[in-house]
């Protein structure tokens, strides 16, 4: 792999981490969060709809007038997105019940909309499609880092399966299932993840 | 309380949840009720966590969370009454329930831009002091949101309109909180690492604890 | 296979309906109407359909305000003052406008939209700038990176101008690039009214220059606007000081051909600054202009000329050899034409030698 793809990798991954870096794609990543398997679905989702509509969009940027840019990336996000909601209804009902209008909020999401702008439209697709990997594999680390904690805190579970201390004395923190512990945990990561950046990088700006 | 219950509040697309039946109440209660509903116990902010982006960006100073809140309240309000009749007319009559995120956001679309025109019109200023934040509600994912939950809801077309004002307002009450806190923040010293988004989440966590407090209250 | 016929058809038909219905809304809403402008209080009054920019509706009348970025409010030449009308100033002008341009309703004329009467008032010597249609005549490199252009006007066949001025040169679109319009000092004498000649650099991935390099032929058909400007010699006696490098030269050849036909002759230094050998041009002509009139020296500087080459002229930074050959500069006028970088550090060392500030004139680059 070339350095310049390499460092599309990184960027995505830590440097420019869409959640506690750039601050997008909040929305969901408090809402799924509360279950590990909701959180693994998302993040599939998350994924393929970015880096396939960064890839489609980079193969047309030549082609799209500039006028109707917005419009045309939308309908595109927006295709995807519909084809990524009726495969996780068709293997996934019992996830895709809880997390439903989420998926559908894939749409909207910043992260998409910003690398599709920032990145695909003015670079050739093979790059644009890894960096549409590594935005959405840096979103899914840090998502899955939050259920991980949310999920046996909240339910005493992982992944479904009752944890052991879940059944001896554990008694379940219930502000973690709610929207207030998803608020605070993402906070807690996006302080841990800058305070690590920024101590490794003394130069680099906040 | 048994978790799975209390975690059955969140739920968006369950129809099993005990719900009052709209019925029950005449039509002005029924409409005042939606409207504190969606204002305060699904504040769509606080509760479901929608239009994140947009208000961690801006909520930096009262004013322009207020221009902006005001802008999303009749958007949101006018949109979700809009794409229910494009759903109930348009799209199930046809079968064609499936392209339904893509009819909505292009109605949105379309509605933001003939604001952009109309505000243009009618006070250069507010066009200006809105600037960039005007396309940007195009992809707020509060406004796509309230639209898909709406489908739901067991709601006829006035009492999607309420619906939408409500949550708008919800809204709009919550991001100027969080701008009004976040400029008294401002003033005191933090950790380098919280500076930003860090404080600005904890701000919302704190008074999604306090929202919660609603919850139960009204269950339409 | 009807239900994807059907989707399918659906969404063409509601796209295709939500923008008629934007193209509608946009006549009936954003339709302004005929407007009237006022210009330099009633010299000139134009009507134009409201609704464009300030300076398109300018231009439409074959009033060329200047402009670089074509209308999109990142260079900054458009300004003209808009004393009535002109609305509330928006956030795209802000950077661009000083307090006291702000006190005197200067604004950004691609950024202000005609939507009612306005009263405006420009630069007088912008009612003389046309739009000219020429024909590339020689086009001829003069280093690996700087290329002369020479036009022969057609329509309008005479141009008038002073020596200094510059004009906007339009071209064409190319390989997914729109066209653009670019300054570029005249470096020919304003005697020769039929002709202009440009000396233009070549910029890594720029618009302009890499089409004037790569797309433009001898015989071409060129577009351009002008003149603009208020770099020109002054009235006075004082002995000159021209500094520039590079494509620099352009105006400072110009003023110096005018110099010489006019028999003026006032002491002038001219410093050109360079990195290298093969940065340098016109040295002949330059050469041959100080041998047969002694009032005009020519002092050529090499910043990065490796050593031990067989260059026998000034070595270092321009700026230096500046300080060096003018201890005392207090009677002296200064002309300088370069980047914003290269002017600043020179105003530096010329106000450091005691000449004041008001007789340094530039002409920057950006």
């Amino acid at each position: 792999m070339t350095q310049a793809n390499r460092q599309i990798l990184t960027k995505g991954l830590w440097l420019e981490n869409p959640i506690f870096r750039q601050v997008l794609g909040i929305c969901s990543s408090l809402a799924v969060t509360n279950l590990l398997a909701n959180t693994l679905f998302m993040c599939f989702g998350v994924v393929s709809v970015t880096a396939l509509s960064n890839l489609t969009i980079s193969l047309l940027r030549n082609l799209i007038p500039q006028r109707i840019r917005m419009i045309v990336q939308v309908l595109i996000i927006a295709s995807y997105v519909m084809m990524v909601d009726i495969i996780i209804r068709a293997y996934a009902p019992d996830v895709h019940r809880f997390i439903g209008p989420y998926v559908g909020l894939i749409i909207t999401n910043c992260i998409i909309m910003g690398r599709a702008e920032a990145f695909a439209s003015q670079n050739r697709p093979w790059p644009s499609f890894l960096d549409g990997i590594a935005c959405g594999l840096g979103y899914a680390l840090v998502l899955i880092a939050i259920a991980c904690v949310r999920e046996p805190l909240g339910f005493g579970t992982l992944f479904g399966h009752p944890l052991p201390a879940r059944q001896a004395w554990w008694h379940p923190w219930t502000i973690m299932v709610m929207p207030p512990g998803a608020f605070f945990m993402l906070a807690v990561v996006t302080w841990i993840c800058r305070t690590i950046s920024l101590n490794t990088k003394p130069r680099k700006q906040v | 309380m048994d978790l799975p219950d209390y975690f059955a509040e969140y739920e968006t697309s369950k129809t099993g949840i005990a719900m009052e039946p709209l019925q029950q109440f005449g039509p002005f209660v029924s409409i005042l009720l939606i409207f504190i509903s969606a204002a305060f116990t699904d504040n769509i902010l606080l509760a479901r966590f929608l239009g994140m982006c947009s208000c961690l960006g801006v909520s930096k100073n009262v004013d322009t969370s207020v221009g902006l809140g005001l802008a999303v309240i009749f958007v949101t309000a006018c949109t979700a009454a809009l794409n229910y009749l494009v759903y109930r007319h348009l799209l199930v009559p046809l079968g064609l329930e499936y392209l339904r995120l893509i009819t909505f956001i292009m109605v949105i679309a379309a509605f933001v831009q003939l604001i952009e025109m109309v505000i243009e019109r009618l006070s250069l200023t507010l066009y200006y002091a809105l600037g960039i934040f005007l396309p940007l509600i195009t992809v707020n994912c509060a406004i796509l949101g309230v639209c898909l939950f709406m489908l739901n809801k067991p709601y006829g077309f006035v009492q999607t309109f309420f619906f939408g004002l409500g949550s708008g307002c919800g809204w709009f009450l919550a991001i100027t909180i969080i701008g009004g806190i976040r400029e008294k923040i401002d003033e005191s010293g933090l950790p380098k690492g919280l500076v930003g988004p860090g404080i600005t989440l904890i701000i919302i966590g704190i008074m999604s604890l306090a929202f919660v407090g609603f919850s139960g209250m009204i269950r339409i | 296979m009807t239900s994807i016929l059907l989707a399918v058809a659906f969404l063409a038909g509601i796209g295709l309906l939500l923008a008629a219905l934007l193209i509608l809304a946009e006549r009936k809403i954003l339709n302004y109407g005929p407007c009237k402008i006022s210009i330099n209080d009633g010299a000139r009054e134009l009507e134009v359909q409201g609704g464009a920019s300030l300076l398109s509706g300018l231009a439409q009348n074959e009033i060329f305000v200047p402009s670089a970025c074509g209308g999109r409010g990142s260079c900054a030449y458009c300004k003209v003052r808009v004393l009535e009308g002109g609305g509330p100033v928006g956030p795209v002008e802000t950077p661009y406008l000083s307090p006291k341009e702000l006190e005197e309703n200067v604004r950004l004329s691609c950024q202000v939209k005609v939507r009612n009467d306005l009263l405006i008032a420009i630069p007088g010597e912008l009612f003389a700038a046309k739009r000219y249609t020429g024909v590339l005549e020689r086009k001829r490199p003069l280093t690996y990176d700087i290329v002369e252009l020479r036009i022969r006007l057609q329509e309008p066949d005479g141009m008038d101008f002073l020596a200094g001025q510059y004009v906007q040169l339009e071209s064409e679109p190319y390989k997914g690039r729109d066209a653009v319009m670019r300054a570029y000092s005249v470096s020919s004498a304003p005697s020769d009214r039929n002709h202009i000649e440009l000396i233009i650099r070549r910029v890594p991935d720029g618009i302009m220059t890499t089409w004037v390099f790569d797309y433009l032929k001898e015989g071409q058909t060129v577009h351009f606007s002008g003149p603009y400007g208020e770099f020109r010699l002054s009235e006075t006696d004082a002995p000159i000081v021209f500094i520039a490098g590079g494509s620099g030269m352009a105006p400072i050849y110009s003023i110096l051909k005018d110099m010489k036909e006019k028999g003026i002759r006032r002491k002038a230094v001219y410093f050109f600054g360079a990195l290298t050998q093969k940065d340098l041009f016109f040295i002949d002509d330059l050469k041959k202009l100080e041998e047969e009139h002694p009032w005009f020296a020519f002092v050529p500087a090499l910043s990065s000329e490796p050593e031990g080459s067989d260059w026998k002229g000034k070595r270092g930074l321009i700026t230096q050899i500046v300080k060096e050959a003018l201890a005392e500069a207090s009677t002296h006028e200064a002309y300088l034409c370069g980047s914003p970088g290269m002017i600043d550090a020179c105003i530096k060392v010329l106000t450091e030698g005691n000449m004041p500030e008001e007789h340094i004139y530039y002409d920057k680059f950006t």
